[in-house]
């Protein structure tokens, strides 16, 4: 089963477990995230829940009449976009396997939708404006965050090398 | 040799002299360790041939052959008669030959196999380890019959001289890792370990000033099977009854042997419950503590919460610490009383001190409900190790919480997660499969998988055999 062909077709299955695993990643780590995130948003310990990434689409109303439809969606949405995260994080930082360096893009994450998609989202104030309860929660779930997806991708990445190279 | 083992001095090792076939004989021993009936069996058989007066030849070989038992060897230096005289084996010299021959007559104190009082199930075997290592390999091997199940002994101690065993599946377990752990054991350099597994695995992993376990243990056989078909590596320690587990993640020690004795669904449920339950031991005091002491942003659904009743005259933080560390010590109290005085000293926990801590004054109700709820789910650990670590999580929480209101209990969660998320030993994440995520392995942790459909071992270990049944 070593021979070159066999070889090649294991090479070519590992890789697309290797992005099937990030779109999981990727879901997962909005899925959960997003439901702490509700949760910090019930018990009022932030201002936004997770339907704030559809206000550009529907207004800060949101699209369905109750509040928890609109989070739920919202948590969908996360997981959409959290699958391009993943793959953007795969493309820049993915072979770093340095779990500080996920902290820094999960905070990175927060100043890019906090400080420049702010004037594109209705409804959120600038953070100037913002409560600190409000800006410590969401730092700490976007960290939380960057910290899964970040160094999910990374160990993935590093220990499926590793296990190749051993393997021959 | 009567100068180094102090014969006349100590009064459990002696000498017995005798004559045979001519030659002078020399039977060491430590009465306290051997077991009298197979030494005067084996004596019996040499007398027999003092009643042959042949002339022999070759003298040691006719005794070697004449030892009734089926462990002889022979040895060559004086320290190893030492060493094997003082582990409970008989050393016998024959006059004019250079070499000795030991005899295994070993009968160690110890008891019989009994269920270990942390690990019970319902059903199920009722075996535990023992103090005994020969027992407790004895223990594995008879669930693991297969050829490829090594266990290396090792000693540790310059004075002690304590066995240590290193038990695992040669073509399983990962041979760094098996190389790792033999390395790690033979540096160690100390007088002796009493203490035996656990100055072993302080030896084996940096701890540090980390209170959380780095290492599972075990008391029942059939966990030590299980974890060495999936790859693990067991250090079986002499004189005691726990089995270390390499490597472990935090999710090893909230798994029970229960829940792979019930079916899976329930299996998954009784998990379940106990994920609650570690959560509740963690998170839940911190939560209601920020909740009410921040009365301007209690949602309005959770509005009941809260001390209604305001004739409290102690600061609820005080409070929360005050029946922590309460619990604390009743749960400590209750560990060095005899069982005939539990009772009286659960009465006096449960009416005196809650009851009536409420009427006096010094509690509200609150109070002593979230922190029972807490107790209990510290409680519904099964790793006890696990649980003590997670109060001072609790109590870290408590403080912040108190100290900084919202923003103190976010940080300080975020920052238990991120630390947990950093310790590693042995190469291995100690919050895998979470984090970093692995699906599947996440999959196994929260709902129990049926066995005959787990067809691989987990990648943690990083086993050179993948699959656990053959691919279909």
């Amino acid at each position: 089963m070593d021979g070159p062909h066999g070889r090649g077709k294991k090479e070519k299955s590992e890789r697309n477990t290797t992005y099937g695993r990030i779109v999981l990643i990727g879901v997962f780590g909005a899925v959960i995230w997003g439901l702490v995130g509700y949760l910090s948003y019930l018990l009022n310990f932030t201002k936004y829940g997770p339907a704030l990434i559809l206000t550009p689409l529907f207004g800060a109303k949101g699209y369905f009449k109750s509040d928890a439809a609109n989070q739920f969606s919202g948590i969908l949405a996360l997981a959409v976009a959290s699958i391009f995260v993943g793959i953007v994080y795969k493309w820049t930082l993915g072979r770093v396997k340095i779990i500080w360096v996920s902290i820094a893009f999960g905070l990175i994450l927060w100043v890019f939708v906090f400080y420049i998609l702010q004037p594109l989202v209705p409804g959120l104030l600038p953070v100037s404006k913002l409560d600190r309860n409000t800006i410590i929660t969401t730092l700490c779930l976007f960290v939380l965050y960057g910290l899964f997806v970040g160094y999910s991708i990374a160990y993935d990445m590093t220990s499926s090398e590793s296990s190749r190279t051993n393997g021959q | 040799m009567e100068e180094r083992v102090g014969i006349g001095t100590s009064f459990d090792v002696g000498v017995r002299e005798m004559k045979i076939l001519g030659r002078k004989i020399q039977i060491y021993y430590c009465n306290s360790l051997v077991d009298a009936l197979f030494v005067i069996e084996i004596l019996r058989e040499l007398l027999r041939l003092v009643n042959e007066h042949r002339p022999v030849s070759d003298v040691k070989n006719v005794i070697k052959n004449h030892l009734a038992h089926e462990q002889v060897k022979e040895i060559q230096t004086m320290d190893e008669a030492v060493d094997n005289m003082l582990s409970g084996l008989i050393v016998l010299f024959i006059d004019g030959e250079t070499v000795g021959l030991v005899i295994d007559t070993r009968h160690y104190p110890g008891r019989q196999p009994e269920e270990p009082d942390v690990e019970r199930v319902v059903r199920g075997a009722r075996d535990g380890f023992t103090e005994n290592i020969i027992e407790n390999v004895g223990l594995i091997r008879r669930r693991l019959r297969d050829e490829r199940f090594r266990s290396e002994i090792l000693r540790v101690g310059e004075r002690s001289k304590t066995d240590v065993s290193l038990c695992y599946l040669k073509d399983v377990a990962n041979p760094g890792l098996v190389d790792t752990l033999r390395k790690g054991l033979k540096e160690i350099e100390v007088d002796g370990v009493p203490m035996a597994d656990k100055s072993i695995e302080e030896f084996l992993v940096k701890q540090g000033l980390n209170p959380f376990p780095l290492v599972r243990y075990t008391e029942r056989p059939d966990v030590a099977a299980i974890h060495i078909l999936e790859g693990h590596v067991l250090v079986v320690t002499d004189t005691s009854p726990s089995i270390i587990i390499f490597p472990t993640t935090i999710f090893h020690h909230m798994q029970h042997a229960e829940e792979y004795r019930q079916t899976p669904v329930v299996g998954a449920f009784l998990r379940w419950a106990r994920f609650i339950g570690i959560l509740t031991s963690v998170f839940l005091v911190p939560l209601w503590l920020v909740l009410v002491l921040n009365d301007s942003t209690l949602p309005d659904w959770l509005q009941f919460l809260g001390p209604h009743n305001h004739k409290y005259h102690v600061p609820i933080l005080l409070q929360v610490l005050i029946a922590d560390i309460g619990i604390e010590i009743i749960r400590m109290a209750a560990i060095h009383t005899p069982t005939s005085l539990s009772t009286a000293l659960g009465l006096i926990a449960a009416v005196l001190i809650g009851q009536i801590g409420v009427q006096v004054g010094v509690f509200t109700s609150e109070v002593i409900l979230y922190t029972s709820l807490a107790a209990i789910g510290g409680f519904s650990t099964p790793s006890y190790e696990l649980s003590v670590a997670n109060k001072i999580v609790r109590v870290v929480l408590i403080f912040s919480s108190a100290l900084f209101g919202i923003p103190g209990f976010v940080v300080g969660s975020t920052l238990f997660v991120i630390y947990l998320a950093r310790v590693e030993n042995l190469n291995t994440p100690y919050l895998w499969p979470f984090i970093p995520f692995n699906p599947k392995a996440m999959a196994d942790v929260l709902i129990r998988t049926a066995v005959p459909l787990s067809r691989i071992r987990p990648s943690i270990v990083r086993p050179l055999d993948k699959r656990r049944q053959p691919a279909r």
